[in-house]
């Protein structure tokens, strides 16, 4: 008796646990699932996509990069840059307070960039902001930025940056529980658990059509996965489970969404040293890279085949660039042309452990003994690998990626230009970067602008300091009964209009 | 034993010493620099000159070790450099759950391993000998985190009050509650997110358990004093129980106490397939990332508890078997 009786209240018990784990899924809650937990919530000093997938929620910047990849009006409401790109003037938006009630003001935009700027604040972006000199407040919602030299692109590092306020910002754990003007409120943080906002009543785009989100943080991608497909979370963020994605996508329970990214993969040369110092040599590889097959097979099909540095989806992109289809004959030809036999070049790729580019490196290894060339593998930890890359020129080959391509600026200067910071393969082209000094000086917007980064493309890709294997795919994952919300070509981007998102289940 | 026990904790203080200098040095001597693995890619070469000063990392080592060991002995493990959070918030925010974590798995591990084992000792040679070392092999060679996704995919999935991840209240939390509102809600829900993966961390602490159980009763149960214990005309199971199982319980208190300490910093795996808040990510991650104030902290909080543990092991000897006495 006693038994059946103690059975019984387990059944009970069991039944109400399974109640309360269906009515946690509530309508006024947006559970997302996060591939990785937030360094920190302060965007001065953040620089990872996890903690700025969040910010945008709390935070804004003046401007915003919409869906289509154009700069829309968030805290500002209208912006002009000179026609010398040395000045940028911004109307900013009245009436915005700060979670605590305190207006928003040209001051908040002022001490915002003087504090990244501040070398003693150690602001890890501080180098994109570099060229600005001082920032002018006319008044309280009028603001001028005037910069050192031209550079045309500013204004979309400006989108980058989420403004602070002056008032708040330099508390001690501001980093941990900000506040801002944006749809969402800061609530609590439960580090490598959860992190829960609420809705910010007095938004000026709108009270939110969800009250609650919370941002749950799992870290292996077949559990995400799982913890989506029981219903537990409401959308899946983050590395995508890539075998996966053609189930998901046949299944009518769930929605994937995918556009292009802004990133791409890449083979860099060390175009210094030995065979490689050979542009032919350098083609020959390139023309070695089955770009088709490393989609398909190694991506499983989330990505598109490299062409050059710049985004396809922008308007700078230039569509008559040498291509490189894969061909092994070509390539045995160029190698010929350079004289060289084969056998006689042995070359040392390295990659990190990332198990793509370690399947990407083992097949281009076989495809350049196919051609005669000798390639050897060496996989590095992240740390070491990157230690080498940057700081010595013991390479031949690595492999990496770049992200947050949003313009050609960001996509050549820095890896092409002679002085460039991350032209780790030394390629050097005086022609190059001209192109690149000049393109800072006209307006984004212009045909000259697009006149000088299509030449540029062409000279990169025609000379091969990188080979380029892929472009970045963005992939988003939810149910169906959530509503108004894209997929974001730009990943950190990719809440910041949650405030527009309904959930009906 | 108070003596002994004093004496104990005052031989940790050089070997803690020793570990602080060995993490400090693996730290900074292997490849990879904190500063770069903060920039990423797009580290440029004055950002990095920049970011070292700010950071004291281009101080010379020694100098580097001192600043950071001065403090540590007056209980500031540092800041970390990328969350810019006092280490010791960071460990200590996640020691709960680590612990909690390990102490329910090893209890699941020793309440199945041992009668597990005493089971298939006391029937050796037999179906159920065989087939219970079956299943203690198949736990043994089961990797964790292979358990732990099987289990998500196959239980999880179906059982709804089974949750798939994450952490709710504490054990002890849900217990406080339980005593101060009569509310058992808490505690329960508790223990619905640590079952799966307490029992994914388990199962192979389970299976050595009931192996080395098994082992250490055969060689018992074969002593002279067992067969004198039997013709005395004791009971079976007086024999078994009393007789047998508490000697053949001391290599089964040295492994779990072993097993233990490695399972307070080798949770790593089930922590990340259950997205459970502990420390093993924490250290783990630190380390990926270079970030050498909680790489070391979190080491030496490690080594400091492990060295805890193994010294409670011993205590625990002595009450196991009342020869052995400590002075």
């Amino acid at each position: 008796m006693v038994r059946r009786s103690s059975m019984l209240i387990t059944v009970a018990l069991l039944v109400v646990l399974a109640f309360s784990a269906v009515a946690g899924a509530s309508n006024d809650t947006l559970v997302i699932a996060s591939g990785a937990e937030a360094v920190g919530l302060d965007p001065r000093l953040e620089t990872d996509v996890p903690s700025f997938e969040r910010i945008n929620l709390i935070n804004q910047a003046l401007v915003q990069f919409a869906t289509n990849m154009e700069l829309e009006a968030t805290l500002a409401t209208e912006w002009t840059v000179s026609d010398d790109t040395m000045t940028l003037w911004f109307k900013l938006r009245e009436g915005v307070k700060w979670h605590d009630g305190v207006p928003f003001t040209a001051e908040d935009v002022k001490y915002t960039y003087e504090w990244v700027l501040d070398p003693a604040n150690g602001a890890l972006n501080m180098g994109l902001y570099a060229d600005i000199d001082e920032i002018e407040v006319v008044n309280d919602y009028e603001v001028i930025f005037r910069l050192k030299k031209p550079n045309a692109f500013l204004m979309n590092n400006i989108a980058r940056m989420p403004i602070t306020p002056k008032h708040d910002g330099d508390r001690v754990d501001f980093r941990q529980s900000p506040i801002g003007t944006g749809p969402y409120k800061f609530v609590s943080w439960t580090r490598d658990d959860r992190m829960i906002l609420v809705e910010n009543e007095e938004y000026w785009g709108g009270r939110p059509n969800i009250p609650n989100i919370v941002f749950r943080a799992i870290p292996e991608n077949s559990t995400r996965l799982l913890a989506f497909e029981a219903g537990e979370v409401d959308i899946y963020q983050g590395g995508m489970v890539a075998q996966e994605i053609g189930r998901l996508e046949a299944d009518p329970n769930y929605v994937v969404q995918r556009t292009p990214g802004t990133g791409y993969n890449y083979l860099g040369f060390n175009t210094r040293v030995g065979a490689l110092s050979d542009v032919r040599v350098r083609q020959a590889i390139s023309y070695l890279i089955h770009r088709e097959g490393i989609v398909r097979n190694v991506l499983n099909g989330i990505g598109t085949p490299g062409i050059g540095p710049v985004s396809m989806s922008l308007p700078w992109f230039n569509e008559s660039v040498q291509r490189y289809e894969y061909n092994p004959e070509k390539a045995k030809e160029l190698l010929r042309e350079a004289g060289y036999a084969a056998g006689e070049i042995n070359l040392r790729l390295y990659t990190n452990e990332n198990p793509d580019r370690m399947r990407i490196a083992e097949i281009l290894q076989y495809e350049c003994m196919q051609a005669g060339v000798n390639v050897e593998v060496i996989i590095e930890e992240w740390g070491a690998y990157l230690a080498r890359i940057q700081e010595t020129d013991d390479f031949d080959i690595f492999i990496l990626g770049w992200s947050g391509q949003l313009d050609p600026d960001r996509a050549m200067i820095r890896q092409f230009h002679t002085n460039g910071s991350n032209n780790y393969g030394k390629y050097s082209n005086e022609r190059v970067d001209y192109l690149l000094d000049l393109g800072r000086t006209v307006p984004q917007e212009s045909q000259d602008s697009i006149d000088i980064y299509r030449e540029a493309q062409e000279i990169v890709v025609r000379e091969v300091p990188y080979g380029f294997i892929n472009y970045s795919e963005e992939v988003g994952l939810h149910h169906p009964y959530i509503g108004n919300w894209e997929v974001h070509p730009y990943g950190a981007a990719a809440w910041q209009d949650a405030h527009l998102m309904t959930k009906n289940k | 034993m108070f003596r002994y026990i004093v004496r104990r904790l005052i031989q940790m203080i050089p070997l803690l010493i020793g570990v602080s200098i060995l993490v400090f040095l693996l730290g900074h001597l292997a490849p990879g620099d904190p500063v770069r693995m903060l920039l990423g890619e797009e580290a440029t070469a004055e950002d990095v000159a920049r970011l070292h000063a700010v950071y004291g990392f281009d101080q010379p080592l020694p100098v580097q070790y001192f600043r950071w060991f001065s403090r540590a002995i007056r209980g500031d493990l540092g800041v970390s450099i990328r969350q810019t959070i006092p280490v010791s918030t960071l460990i200590f925010e996640r020691l709960g759950a680590t612990i909690e974590l390990a102490v329910v798995s090893v209890v699941i591990a020793i309440l199945l391993g041992i009668p597990l084992g005493l089971f298939a000792s006391t029937r050796r040679g037999s179906l159920w000998d065989f087939l219970t070392m079956i299943v203690s092999l198949i736990g043994v060679s089961m990797p964790g985190f292979w358990l732990g996704l099987v289990l998500l995919s196959y239980v999880a999935l179906h059982v709804s009050w089974l949750p798939m991840f994450g952490r709710d209240a504490s054990i002890i939390g849900g217990l406080w509650t339980l005593i101060t509102q009569f509310r058992a809600d808490e505690l329960i829900n508790s223990f619905r997110y640590i079952l799966l993966p307490a029992v994914a961390l388990g199962t192979s602490m389970m299976a050595i358990i009931a192996r080395l159980t098994r082992s250490s009763m055969l060689e018992v149960l074969s002593k002279d004093y067992i067969r004198t214990a039997q013709a005395k005309g004791l009971k079976r199971s007086v024999v078994v129980v009393k007789h047998a199982l508490r000697n053949a319980l001391m290599p089964v208190i040295t492994m779990v106490g072993i097993q233990f300490g490695a399972m307070l910093g080798g949770a790593v795996v089930t922590e990340t397939v259950f997205a459970w808040p502990g420390v093993g990510r924490l250290v783990i991650n630190a380390i990926t990332q270079r970030d050498f104030p909680l790489v070391q902290g979190g080491v030496l909080m490690m080594a400091l508890i492990f060295t805890l543990v193994n010294l409670l092991v011993d205590v625990c000897y002595a009450f196991v078997n009342p020869r052995i006495r400590y002075e």
